[in-house]
């Protein structure tokens, strides 16, 4: 390679590179310059926090369950106050707590209870697919196993997200494995820290095939979601709504607005967008660029409007790109469907705040630094996220499947603990 | 392949470097190396810096200097090297005791980072010289100061140079400036001098100036090179921010002059200035985007903390804590608070950073300002547009307004600070005083020579501490005289008004105004296509001015220089001569039209010298053998610095410039000069100077038979004008019988 392409700005993936031969505080401090400085944003968080916090299971010295909860939740309090606007941090964090915990019932409750349980699980494994209420394995109580073999981590398959919803919604031939959850399925007791140890690596390499797959098990539903003929409106298409499109166009013919930043100074936002407008001409599917501020008048005409949520709360309410409210008002006025595009990764267990949603960014944004009279005499507020309210959602397409408001409170249930929903990472005690 | 390529240019710039050198390049390839310079040599920020280095001020509650590794840190740079001068120990202890920068600490962003300790510098030209014999750089580094705020990234601009370095060893060096547009902007407001850049499209600079509002003459001089090429810019709408992406060679050239102190003014200057000689090509990276800027005075000082304030520099904002152990929070009306800070009912706060456990009480008023770390603001205090360091101690009903208040500060009750003030470390100001505001106050504890000042109570009220901040009072006298005024008198305050200083901005641009004798300089410069030429900004006057160079210094200087050598009878040599005519030639910031003239000037001096009957009495013929061939290196002193490229035009004007020197020959009758004339350029054909189609063009030139004198002496060289053209036609005749054999 010639050195000419030598790029020495820091990125997740060098850091990433280098996290073996680095110490975990060296790791830490470098990721947490990384969020603050911005070279790390976005969905890029999730992905970090799993290999960070994978380091600190992996590298820092522990001798009970407990130990390594309060270091992994110190790690991830700093990791969250260092980027108060990335909210998915807290959810790798809660989930990374809740498998240890898992993990670690699991252990003490190995010796009581026999094979007995064990085919009981099974049970309740293949049972799980006709109630609508699963029974979360993580659910404090009385169920502390996993089911046995079947499950193991060698037959998981990732790409192929099974749950109730898809059981009804996509007509694909269904197995009985469970993987709404994806921590790790062990029927082997683990009786040391060592052992312990590893099942919970184990279950953060999980963690992060999730993150990593969840664009591609959304972009699955496209051609459920996407009628043909169908008007999309695509406002500032984020990576996963740029994949969720290129599949729909694979099997669909539909038209696709889409809404891109008029911001002359942004050279790389433009390329991307460019890049997927091709893919989807190649494809035979018709872009119309609109700007941010005509959406209403092109409303009427729209059938769908999709969004690829930041954050998902607890009350249903998103955090998107900024301006993107707008949009879901001037859909809720004409009745067109709203649809969030986002991983469960992506639901957050807390109840939005107003700090996050004010955060500002790059005044640069929007007036370029150039223009002496306007820097002057302007005051440039760049919010870089807008809050969308549950009522303006309608639907909420995730690597599990499409799921309604109502049923948001029973995959966080699912997902974290309660012990660790409680915890807020940003609050200074 | 271009580590390779790398280490043959560092060879070349320096062939005394040990062999290993290129292995540990080769090494280090990938690993960005950064020189910080954290010593100014200046003292704009006096009286603050009598007790804190400029690196150390907090911009924003943050120390300047963390800023500056930030940037460092976000550009992937892994080795650092930083050198001090004043205050040295300061800067070290704070680095070693920082948890992030600390090259103890585990979780620095950098590989290394170390202090070069150098006891005698006075200048920045010290620290790189210092630092070419340390053999510490392997390859391209990044040069900046320790005063720089930026959130640029640099891989774009490190590719383009690493690209041109390939293609062209020397390209050595390529300055990252930022571009702030032509309407007029705080940042420009802002700074006094102002530099411009002399720029192909391609980024390649040609000439760099500086102009500023003291001085005498509103014009620069835009060297012949610059204007004769086809397309180039003047910008003058430039932030230097002082980021140099450079080559190991670059230290070599500041080995090479020794005298060279500032990096801009004499370095790129004299490089520029010499690149026909040095061969050296230095390159701009214009952004027009991103922040990039120097605390470089005080009134940058305020521009970029209101940068900072309306997040221009994002993401090195308060809110975002970079620094250690901050806990900044925006909340409304963009304002940001530390942890603690609790602004009762009554209270107005507004667009302002307030750090942690500072004390409002009610009734405050504050906007736009900074406030540090455990300050007390008393009951209806105003602050505007102000920035207050930690401990501050500010009294009930007082205003405060566009001023500095440094640590430690004690404001009584009631007081007035007027725009300007710059209060500095532990002052103590008495109730119920009113600082005048003329001149500007700069109440320091200490005086110039770091001494305790004794307390002015008329100033600072009966129980104050602390006495106006006088300059060193040395070279303040010839302030008036003709000499430009000095610039660096404006920076020291933080809102400089020219008003009184009556200054006329008509015009501040000139081109290079042709020779003396050229009465009437060649059009060329008003007749210029004004599709290729842009000019920016302020450079709206851009005709030629032939009065400005009236007492030509260089011209009689090098005259006097080049006859002494061609009459000294000790030496063969006139390398010396040269060597000395280049000199001054950098000294005077001389054309090369003005060069060509003085040469020809010259050697028709002595030729007409030896015509002479004291000197000899030689006959022409003779007497132009004798000066061109008698000293060694004369011949090619002339072919090369003379005339120049290998073109006809400009043979042509050398000879052009023979012919009216030889006119303007004392003593010398027109007859005479006419037949030395021939003499000498039938000379300088036979040695290869001049070719014939040089001469021809000379001939044809309306210009060399403009007056009588003129004509009368070029007619004498009717006769080899002819001989040439006949032995042209014989050789043309003679091919052609060649041809048709």
């Amino acid at each position: 390679m010639a050195p000419s392409q030598t790029i020495y700005a820091p990125s997740m993936d060098k850091l990433v590179k280098s996290l073996k031969g680095q110490t975990l505080e060296t790791s830490i401090e470098a990721f947490i310059h990384l969020l603050k400085r911005r070279q790390v944003k976005g969905d890029e968080c999730a992905d970090a926090t799993a290999h960070i916090l994978r380091q600190v299971v992996a590298k820092s010295k522990w001798n009970d369950v407990d130990q390594l909860l309060s270091k992994v939740q110190a790690v991830g309090t700093r990791l969250a106050r260092a980027a108060p606007h990335e909210p998915v941090i807290g959810n790798i964090v809660r989930r990374v707590m809740g498998l240890i915990r898992d993990e670690a019932s699991e252990d003490r409750n190995a010796d009581d209870l026999g094979s007995e349980a064990a085919s009981d699980i099974q049970s309740l494994a293949t049972a799980i697919a006709p109630h609508t209420q699963a029974a979360p394995p993580q659910r404090p109580g009385p169920i502390p196993f996993r089911p046995p073999p079947l499950t193991s981590v060698a037959s998981f398959h990732v790409a192929k997200p099974k749950s109730m919803f898809n059981l009804l919604s996509v007509a694909e031939t269904a197995e009985s494995s469970i993987t709404a959850a994806s921590t790790p399925l062990s029927q082997a007791a683990p009786t040391s820290v060592h052992a312990l140890r590893s099942e919970v690596l184990d279950g953060i390499e999980e963690i992060m095939d999730e993150i990593s797959q969840a664009d591609d098990q959304i972009a699955g539903f496209a051609d459920v979601q996407i009628c043909p003929g169908d008007y999309v409106l695509a406002y500032l298409p984020s990576r996963t709504v740029e994949r969720f499109l290129v599949k729909a166009a694979a099997k669909r013919k539909f038209t696709v607005f889409l809404v891109s930043l008029e911001d002359p100074y942004t050279t790389t936002g433009e390329a991307s967008h460019a890049a997927l407008r091709k893919k989807l001409s190649s494809s035979g599917v018709k872009t119309i660029s609109i700007a941010s501020n005509g959406l209403m008048a092109y409303m009427t005409r729209i059938s769908k409007v999709i969004f690829g949520a930041k954050i998902v709360y607890q009350n249903g309410g998103l955090l998107v790109d900024s301006g993107a409210s707008v949009a879901a008002q001037a859909a809720k006025a004409h009745s067109k469907p709203v649809i969030a595009l986002g991983g469960v990764y992506k639901f957050c267990p807390e109840d939005p705040s107003d700090e996050i949603a004010g955060e500002a960014g790059d005044s640069s944004t929007y007036v370029s630094y150039a223009d002496g009279l306007k820097v002057d005499a302007l005051e440039v507020e760049n919010t870089v996220a807008d809050y969308v309210p549950p009522e303006l959602v309608d639907l909420y397409l995730t690597n599990l499947g499409p799921q309604t408001r109502h049923h948001l409170a029973a995959i966080m249930a699912d997902h974290y603990k309660a012990e660790d929903v409680g915890y807020s990472f940003l609050s200074n005690e | 392949m271009s580590s390779k390529q790398g280490a043959k240019g560092g060879a070349a710039a320096a062939k005394a470097k040990k062999p290993t050198k290129a292995g540990a390049e080769e090494k280090r390839e990938d690993v960005l190396q950064a020189v910080v310079i954290a010593d100014s040599f200046q003292d704009r920020f006096k009286p603050f810096t009598l007790e804190k280095p400029r690196c150390l001020l907090p911009l924003a509650g943050v120390p300047i200097i963390e800023y500056t590794l930030e940037f460092l840190a976000h550009n992937g740079v892994q080795e650092v090297f930083i050198y001090c001068g004043a205050h040295s120990e300061e800067i070290e202890t704070y680095i070693h005791e920082s948890t992030r920068w600390s090259p103890r600490s585990v979780v620095s962003p950098f590989s290394s980072l170390e202090f070069i300790r150098v006891s005698d510098a006075n200048s920045v030209g010290d620290f790189l010289r210092d630092l070419d014999k340390r053999s510490l750089i392997g390859g391209d580094f990044v040069l900046v100061y320790g005063d720089l705020v930026a959130n640029i990234q640099l891989d774009e601009a490190l590719a383009k140079h690493r690209a041109r370095r390939e293609a062209n060893r020397d390209a050595c060096m390529t300055m990252v400036l930022r571009s702030i547009g032509v309407e007029p902007h705080r940042a420009s407001q802002s700074r006094v001098i102002t530099p411009v850049f002399a720029v192909e499209p391609d980024g390649r600079c040609w000439q760099y100036e500086e102009i500023h509002p003291l001085q005498k003459e509103h014009k620069t001089l835009w060297d012949q090179n610059v204007v004769e090429l086809p397309d180039f810019e003047l910008r003058s709408d430039l932030i230097d921010c002082g980021i140099d992406i450079c080559t190991p060679e670059v230290l070599a050239l500041w080995s090479e002059s020794f005298d060279y102190e500032l990096p801009r003014r004499n370095f790129l200057h004299g490089v520029l200035k010499d690149h026909e000689l040095n061969g050296k090509m230095i390159y701009t990276e214009i952004l027009d985007r991103g922040y990039a800027a120097r605390v470089s005075s005080l009134p940058m000082y305020n521009c970029i903390s209101k940068d900072i304030l309306e997040r221009w520099t994002f993401p090195f904002v308060p809110d975002n804590n970079l620094a250690h152990g901050q806990t900044f929070k925006r909340i409304r009306e963009g304002s940001c608070f530390e942890d603690n800070v609790p602004i009762p009912r009554g209270a107005t706060v507004t667009k302002s950073v307030i750090g942690r456990n500072s004390k409002v009480e009610e009734g405050v008023k504050i906007s736009r300002s900074i406030i540090g770390r455990r300050c007390k603001i008393g009951k209806n205090v105003k602050i505007e547009d102000s920035y207050i360091w930690d401990d501050a101690t500010i009294g009930d009903d007082t205003s405060i307004v566009q001023s500095v208040l440094a640590n430690n500060v004690v404001i009584g009750k009631g007081c007035q600070i007027p725009a300007g003030s710059l209060i500095s470390f532990s002052v103590s100001i008495g109730d119920s005083t009113q600082l005048p505001p003329d001149p500007v106050p700069r109440i320091s504890l200490l005086t110039y020579e770091k001494t305790l000042a004794t307390t002015n109570p008329t100033l600072v009220g009966q129980s104050g501490k602390g006495a106006l901040f006088l300059e060193e009072q040395d070279d303040e006298d010839d302030s008036d005289s003709e000499a430009d005024r000095n610039p660096a008198s404006l920076e020291k305050t933080m809102f400089y008004n020219l008003a009184h200083l009556n200054l006329s901005t008509d015009s501040i641009s000139t081109l290079a105004s042709h020779d003396s004798y050229d009465s009437d300089a060649d059009n060329s410069f008003g007749s210029l296509p004004d599709s290729s030429r842009n000019v920016r900004e302020r450079l709206s006057s851009f005709a030629s001015d032939d009065s400005g160079l009236s007492p030509d210094a260089f011209h009689s200087d090098a005259v006097h220089g080049l006859l002494d050598a061609l009459r000294a009878d000790d030496s063969e040599d006139f390398d010396s001569a040269k060597l000395e005519f280049m000199g001054l030639r950098l000294a005077n910031n001389a054309s090369d039209s003005s060069m060509r003239r003085a040469i020809a000037v010259a050697f028709a001096r002595r030729a007409a010298e030896l015509l002479s009957p004291e000197h000899g009495g030689l006959e022409p013929t003779k007497s132009a053998e004798k000066t061109f061939t008698s000293k060694r290196g004369a011949i090619k002193f002339i072919r090369e610095v003379g005339v120049g490229r290998d073109e006809t035009n400009l043979q042509a004007e050398f000879a052009l410039a023979l012919q009216k020197a030889l006119l303007g020959v004392r003593g010398l009758e027109v007859g005479r000069a006419g037949a030395l004339l021939a003499a000498m350029l039938q000379q300088l054909y036979n040695l290869d100077v001049l070719e014939e189609d040089g001469i021809l063009a000379w001939w044809g030139d309306s210009r060399a038979g403009e007056n009588e004198g003129l004509t009368k002496v070029k007619e004498k060289c009717r006769v080899l004008v002819e001989w040439l053209e006949n032995a042209d036609e014989e050789e043309s005749e003679e091919d052609e019988d060649e041809d048709s054999d």
